[in-house]
């Protein structure tokens, strides 16, 4: 080495120093190895850490839709009023730079004021008094960008004729924690606001539109506990990643379809990853991973006949009636129609507290499927038919007695225990206790032909006292007495099963799936909601799902002859005129080309003190006759006075005449058709 | 005195030194480059862009240095004298309010001048090397007695009191190990040496001690932002032992505040990791963590090992490496003790810079403003490192003397 070699030569000193020089060249070169490649990682992760910000960007949530595609629910897009605060950033300079100069200024007075008065020139101490301190400087900062912030509102209030407020709490909030993303100052901007907002629009206002999704229900509150609603929650689903610096507002379903169907419809958040400086604006923005949007969810249910059957309720009831309708197609067990009334805005924040918790008029239950009720007597072909299977002569008759208390009723002794009967005392054969309802007649026969037990059994193939896997957690099973316990019991509380009250409550959709099994000659169905699931984007590609329909669970194995008669006798109910469901389908304008089968019932609700205080109206009914395609089943309850015939029955009879309707016209073919 | 002149002396330049010099320019333009042109303000005129002064500057510098080499180093050092009063006179200048500007930090350290801030601490510290290695390269008898050890201890404290009242702590500090290294080879006797190395250490020790562990009533009269410093290198906790709640978070506050930019300099050197990530590619400077003000100049060393890695520190210090020990081939070279003293001078000068602030931006010493000679930004650090080795070359031209 020549250098080396040179060195040598010289004297000690100069070596001294040599070495002393190499000496230190090798501790920093020994220190950058310790920095650079042993530590790179940490070193590289702190920078990361402070120079990086992750978003949760939502995806977009999937529509709602009926059987034949109209939308129910859907995200719209939602355009908000925001303050970009990067580009505000040289303004905030600018403001700064102005107030400290007016600070300055005002130093300088004080400080030549009090020279004035002393008659001297002021020490460096003295002047240090009047300077900035580093507390100063910062408000001076925070003043200056609170001063831009609220000129650019100002303005921007004057633009859209309509005051902006800002709060400078949240401003400075966001100033703070979140300047790389847009600061909202107007939320929910409408058309005219926004074409108002683009007029005056300049791309160095640092004002612009930003838009964020919210949940649209174009039909208001139709079938609203069906679809549920969804409440803001940014929280991490399944799989994703747990941390993120910010979260942009996002929605999960809680009920209904939105609840039960949430993981289908929400679709999974993607990723941004957002460059910082040091003062935390924004500098570049990438996306790590891009959001999947939602599947749509489409419905078994008719649009038409949903919103028919909840205007018939709302007018025959008034809009804030308590009752349910259900209506299935019978062979098939799709729900066509789910009304749950009062109903509720999906929107849930637009509903008043005082009336989501309003004790008695609960809005907040899905009665058709999480309410259960005492059937009545719609209950009683499920009795009839036990009897029928058990020797029972539809023909003989059962001589009803009258109550001693009120000899134009009939009633019936059991025990001690004397149960009244709505029907005047005289002969009843099968057609006639069916189209008059006639509780002695049943108990009769329920107890001594059919046997309890047996009315048991059928009960069971019906599935009564169980849930039928509509929507997991939002239904319940209704109570339906087991063997063992009927066994168990007095002649009382059996008699009570027989007329469809005591120990029995059912949900209107259980009601529904019965009478439909009834139509179509036996067959218990899973009823069926949800009809598919398909991509929001059609052309992307991905697959739809199909739900099968017509689902059988069970059989309830009646003899036709059983069926036809009870059929038969249930169609007296509606087309003779001393049927109880008679009047409403024979008014003299509204006589449908329709031949219904049906049955109405009362069930008394009783308080603890065993006194009335209600009523559960029902009328459960198929149709057409010949060929029956439709159960259609209404519940109301209510303090007034009436029967199933004069208050469920009107009802029921609109949505018929929904159904005539929809058949007659020439309406396209259903998306998804309904297969059988 | 013309070029066929300095070829009959045999003399020519030191092509190795000046290779490794012109790597060092290049680099540095480009790394000021990297370091300032993704953050300046897109409507800064051209002439204030700061690579292209940067790379003015170095024109300047070879410039000015060229045409000293011209002039035999014995004529300069003649001038010593002279140049080492003016230079006094300038940094008394510089402490009076109206003639010497301040920075944030209220430190007065430059003298506007229309064009640019002149630093005459910098040029303190070339007008010092002149100056000592004139006085020490008396017969080496003299340099055993007393008195004149002493005038040597003064020529190099007075400098050093003034550049420290600015404050400027660095480039005060830089002076003592350049002066007392020139005596060491001027041939000062060993004990003197040794009685002024213990006194100083001990000295040193206890005002460390003083500094770090003192009361506040009891402290050296140093400035705030050099003792927080020092507490920061040495990991001491800000607060007082009776601090309240309040104060204690008060201290953490400004610890943190304290320690940001070694901290940054730091994640940027280590964030570098073996191979960099490429020029312009670093995000420390540009995303304005490694504070604007200093990327350039004082961290620019934080700048390139980010970008270019262990391997692009490595090139640096290699060059650096080459143009000291070439600077220290010239001295055992040269023909007199003047030109070995000045090189040894310009040598330990250099070196202490590349050591102090390399050395601060991996944290094996304190955060100090010590400009990186040749890569820093700053006209002063840049003629005056020129300058200085153009000295150098000009003891190497004239070694063969008559």
């Amino acid at each position: 080495m020549l250098i080396v070699d040179e060195l040598k030569k010289n004297d000690p000193q100069l070596r001294l120093v040599a070495a002393m020089v190499a000496a230190g060249l090798v501790l920093l070169l020994g220190g950058l190895w310790w920095v650079q490649v042993v530590s790179a990682r940490e070193y590289q992760s702190n920078l990361q850490t402070q120079s990086t910000r992750t978003v949760r960007v939502p995806a977009v949530r999937g529509k709602i839709l009926d059987r034949e595609g109209r939308v129910l629910a859907e995200s719209q897009a939602r355009y908000n009023l925001s303050l970009y605060l990067d580009d505000l950033r040289g303004q905030f300079d600018q403001a700064y730079s102005r107030l400290k100069k007016q600070g300055l200024a005002t130093q300088q007075q004080k400080i030549i004021r009090d020279e004035k008065e002393l008659h001297r020139h002021l020490t460096k101490v003295e002047q240090k008094k009047y300077a900035f301190t580093t507390k100063d400087l910062q408000w001076l900062s925070v003043e200056a960008r609170w001063s831009v912030a609220t000129n650019v509102t100002a303005g921007l209030s004057q633009d859209l004729d309509q005051p902006v407020s800002l709060d400078w709490k949240t401003f400075e909030r966001s100033y703070e924690s979140r300047l790389y993303l847009p600061f909202p100052v107007l939320q929910n901007l409408d058309t005219a606001q926004i074409a108002r907002f683009e007029e005056h629009f300049s791309p160095d206002l640092g004002a612009n539109l930003d838009v964020q999704p919210a949940r649209f229900y174009p039909y208001g509150t139709t079938a609203s506990h069906l679809l549920g609603y969804v409440s803001e929650d940014d929280s991490s689903i399944e799989g994703e990643d747990s941390y993120f610096s910010y979260r942009l507002p996002d929605y999960r379903g809680k009920v209904g379809i939105e609840g039960g169907f949430d993981a289908v419809l929400h679709g999974r958040a993607g990723e941004d990853e957002v460059e910082v400086n040091n003062y935390g604006y924004k500098q570049a923005e990438n996306i790590v991973e891009p959001s999947e949007p939602g599947e749509n969810v489409v419905l078994t249910i008719d649009l038409d006949l949903q919103r028919a059957a909840e205007e018939s309720l709302a007018s025959h009831q008034g809009v804030d009636a308590r009752g349910a309708i259900v209506v299935m197609d019978v062979r098939t067990g799709d729900v066509l129609t789910m009304v749950s009334s009062p109903a509720m805005n999906p929107v849930y924040a637009s509903n008043s507290p005082a009336f989501l918790t309003d004790p008695k008029l609960e809005p907040q239950i899905n009665r058709a499927l999480y309410g259960s009720f005492a059937p009545g007597s719609i209950f009683k072909p499920v009795v009839g038919l036990a009897a029928l299977e058990n020797g029972l002569d539809p023909n003989q008759y059962y001589d009803v007695q009258p109550d001693p208390l009120a000899p134009y009723h009939g009633c019936i002794y059991i025990g001690r225990r004397k149960i009244g009967d709505t029907v005047p005392p005289g002969e009843y054969d099968f057609q006639r206790a069916i189209e008059q309802s006639s509780n002695s007649y049943f108990i009769w026969n329920g107890l001594h032909v059919a046997r309890i037990e047996n009315v048991v059994r059928l009960g069971e193939k019906f599935h009564f006292g169980e849930k039928t896997g509509l929507l997991k957690g939002q239904e319940v099973g209704g109570d339906f007495p087991t063997l063992d316990q009927v066994r168990s019991w007095g002649e009382g509380e059996q008699a009570n099963i027989c007329f469809g009250q005591g120990e029995l409550t059912v949900t209107p959709l259980q009601m529904a799936v019965a009478y439909s099994a009834i139509a179509n000659g036996g067959t218990v169905l899973w009823p069926r909601l949800v009809a598919g699931i398909e991509p929001q984007d059609q052309t992307s590609g991905e697959v739809a799902t199909n739900f099968p329909s017509g689902q059988v669970r069970d059989n309830i194995g009646v003899s036709q002859r059983s069926m036809k008669i009870l059929r038969e006798a249930m169609l007296t109910e509606t087309e003779d005129p001393a049927g109880t469901g008679y009047p409403a389908f024979h008014q003299h304008d509204s006589v449908l080309n329709l031949r219904v089968c049906g049955k109405t019932g009362t069930a008394q609700v009783q308080d603890i003190h065993n006194q009335v205080i209600s009523h559960n109206y029902w009328f459960a009914s198929f149709a057409p006759y010949e060929n029956p395609k439709y159960a259609v089943v209404v519940m109301v309850q209510t303090e007034g006075s009436g029967s199933g015939g004069s208050i469920c029955a009107p009802i029921a009879h609109d949505i018929y005449a929904e159904i005539l309707k929809k058949e007659n016209s020439q309406a396209p073919q259903p998306v998804i058709a309904a297969v059988n | 005195m013309v070029n066929p002149s300095i070829n009959e002396h045999g003399g020519k330049l030191d092509k190795l030194q000046l290779i490794a010099v012109a790597g060092l320019m290049f680099i540095g333009a480009a790394f000021v480059y990297s370091a300032t042109a993704r953050t300046q303000s897109s409507t800064l005129p051209w002439f204030d862009w700061m690579w292209l002064r940067q790379i003015l500057w170095y024109v300047i510098g070879v410039g000015t240095a060229a045409a000293l080499g011209l002039l035999d180093y014995h004529k300069l050092a003649r001038w010593s004298l002279v140049i080492y009063w003016l230079t006094i006179i300038c940094l008394v200048a510089v402490l009076i309010p109206g003639i010497g500007s301040t920075n944030n930090s209220g430190a007065r350290r430059w003298i506007d001048l229309p064009l640019f801030q002149f630093q005459p601490s910098e040029f303190a510290k070339l007008s010092f090397i002149l100056a000592m290695a004139n006085f020490l390269s008396r017969p080496a008898d003299e340099l055993k007695q007393w008195p004149v050890f002493w005038k040597g201890i003064g020529l190099m404290m007075l400098p050093f009191i003034l550049i420290f009242k600015e404050p400027d702590l660095g480039s005060a500090l830089v002076l003592i190990p350049t002066g007392v290294v020139m005596m060491f080879v001027a041939g000062t006797p060993r004990k003197y040496l040794l009685t002024l190395g213990g006194t100083v250490g001990i000295l040193g020790v206890l005002a460390l001690g003083d500094i770090l562990f003192a009361p506040r009533a009891l402290q050296l009269p140093i400035q705030d932002y050099q003792r927080q410093r020092l507490l920061v290198y040495f990991g001491t906790s800000f607060a007082e032992a009776h601090a309240t709640p309040e104060q204690r978070a008060e201290a953490r506050a400004l610890q943190a505040k304290s320690s940001y930019q070694g901290k940054q300099a730091l994640i940027g050197v280590g964030s570098g990791g073996l191979l960099g990530k490429g020029w312009c590619q670093g995000s420390e400077a540009a995303l304005g963590f490694l504070p604007a003000g200093a990327a350039h100049n004082d961290f620019i060393f934080s700048v390139i090992a980010e970008e270019e890695g262990f391997v692009g520190t490595c090139l640096v210090l290699t060059l650096y490496a080459v143009v000291l020990f070439t600077g220290l081939r010239i001295a055992g070279q040269a023909r007199d003790r003047l030109g070995k003293l000045m090189a040894v001078g310009v040598v330990t000068l250099l070196f202490s810079h590349v050591f102090i602030n390399i050395g601060m931006n991996i944290r094996i010493v304190p955060v100090t403003g010590i400009p990186l000679p040749l890569l820093s930004y700053g006209g002063s650090s840049v003629l005056c490192s020129l300058i200085a080795l153009g000295l150098m070359q000009n003891v190497y031209i004239h070694r063969k003397g008559y």
